[in-house]
């Protein structure tokens, strides 16, 4: 039986405002956690959709789909992790022959639904937006972390450096619970204190103190003395000399204080900056294999082996 | 034994006007030259700090802690405080969220050991 996936990511608006699927979590977005987990039920066809596209574009993908001969479609409207194991979701589906299936955790629907070529073809209108109606429960009791603030960004973090969740940090383990990418540059004099990552291409200069609980995404620099406790480094972030990062997390210029809830420009201070991206890498290309940029786009799946997700040099 | 000075509020003037900032940190050198141990509490009424705040408010401490004094700023806010905490300013300076209850607060240093036996006659 033939399956398709459609994952519908945040919106570029909500995304800068909030902890976003699009953020690494240890060198891996969560859309690439969410696209990995796919693989693995090997999808015949996977798309991957920005939200703020047209709701239409979105709705003739399904309805296409559906008339080619995919026989159900998974759609997953991204805006938070969760380990669901989607081959017990199908069989689920399979066993009550539900035309939809949601699925549910303690706190309500997690965006994730599987929906019958059937029920696309006779109304795809109303089967974009998740249906209510006509739909049944899964009921999924494993881990889920919304991405609605900084705050659960801060969650997912650690609890992936803790072995809470499933992630795995994109990186070698150098110590206990310390990862680090093996093209980072991490000065000899740099303290690692307990469980953190250090992801690709990013600099530690001399001094610098990184607390556990930590990470630094990749291409990033921290200068001489900085110390980060409790503290997340978006990627492309440059930060100043001598600062201490408490509970806070830095995207380029802007720090997200998660103890006093309240955001801060650091630009205008020279305390941060928005360093240069690599062309060479992100974080999407390692899962995708390709980037994505344009608003809809169907990349055929092969099945992929854990060693196939290295680094582009 | 240890004795604290004169308790003196001001207001830290706003980015950009030089002329009075150039004003509050002579009233400041001032306040440091003819008292022993003064503690002077800021008042930063303003939301955002920028560049210029930081180095008067630096050059505050530099001064008042040759008399062996102690800077305190009240009323900061919360964008304020993340930025004193992020330089680490809060390590020289003590930070309240209003003047009202940075007065009367002991801010005093931790004496030395070294000090210990020293008199405040002695110092001054």
């Amino acid at each position: 039986m033939e399956l398709g996936a459609l994952v519908v990511t945040q919106g570029q608006n909500v995304a800068e405002q909030t902890g976003s699927s699009a953020w690494p979590v240890l060198g891996r977005t969560v859309l690439d956690q969410w696209v990995e987990r796919v693989q693995t039920l090997g999808v015949g066809t996977l798309s991957v959709v920005d939200r703020e596209a047209s709701a239409s574009s979105r709705i003739r993908t399904m309805v296409d789909w559906a008339k080619g001969g995919v026989e159900q479609i998974l759609l997953i409207l991204l805006g938070s992790y969760a380990e669901v194991d989607f081959a017990d979701l199908i069989r689920f589906h399979h066993q009550g022959q539900n035309q939809v299936t949601r699925v549910f955790d303690s706190l309500g629907p997690l965006g994730v639904s599987l929906l019958d070529r059937h029920t696309i073809l006779k109304d795809p209108e109303r089967n974009e937006l998740l249906p209510t109606r006509h739909s049944s429960r899964y009921d999924f009791l494993g881990y889920s972390v919304r991405l609605s603030s900084p705050g659960a960004y801060r969650k997912l973090v650690e609890d992936a450096l803790a072995g809470r969740c499933g992630i795995q940090p994109n990186g070698l383990e150098a110590g206990n619970n310390v990862w680090i990418h093996p093209s980072a540059h991490v000065d000899p004099s740099v303290r690692l204190e307990g469980s953190c990552y250090i992801g690709p291409y990013t600099r530690l200069n001399p001094g610098v103190v990184i607390g556990s609980g930590s990470s630094v995404e990749h291409n990033c620099d921290i200068d001489i003395g900085t110390s980060l406790e409790r503290s997340s480094l978006l990627p492309d972030t440059y930060v100043a000399p001598g600062l201490h990062v408490r509970n806070s997390v830095v995207n380029g210029t802007r720090l997200e204080n998660l103890d006093r809830n309240v955001s801060v420009d650091l630009g205008p201070l020279g305390l941060a900056s928005r360093r240069k991206p690599l062309t060479r890498y992100s974080a999407r290309t390692v899962a995708l294999g390709k980037e994505i940029h344009e608003p809809c786009v169907t990349i055929p799946i092969k099945r992929r082996s854990a060693d196939q997700t290295t680094l582009p040099n | 034994m240890t004795q604290n000075g004169p308790v003196v509020v001001k207001q830290l003037p706003e980015s950009g006007t030089k002329q009075r900032r150039k004003e509050f940190l002579a009233e400041v050198r001032q306040l440091a030259h003819q008292s022993y141990r003064p503690q002077l509490i800021v008042d930063l009424p303003f939301k955002k700090i920028g560049p210029d705040t930081l180095d008067l408010l630096l050059s505050c401490v530099e001064q008042v802690e040759k008399s062996e004094g102690r800077v305190s700023v009240a009323g900061a806010s919360p964008e304020a405080a993340v930025i004193l905490e992020l330089t680490q300013l809060t390590s020289v300076v003590h930070v309240f969220p209003s003047v009202s209850e940075a007065v009367g607060v002991d801010v005093s240093y931790p004496i030395d050991p070294l000090d210990q036996g020293d008199s405040p006659d002695m110092v001054a």
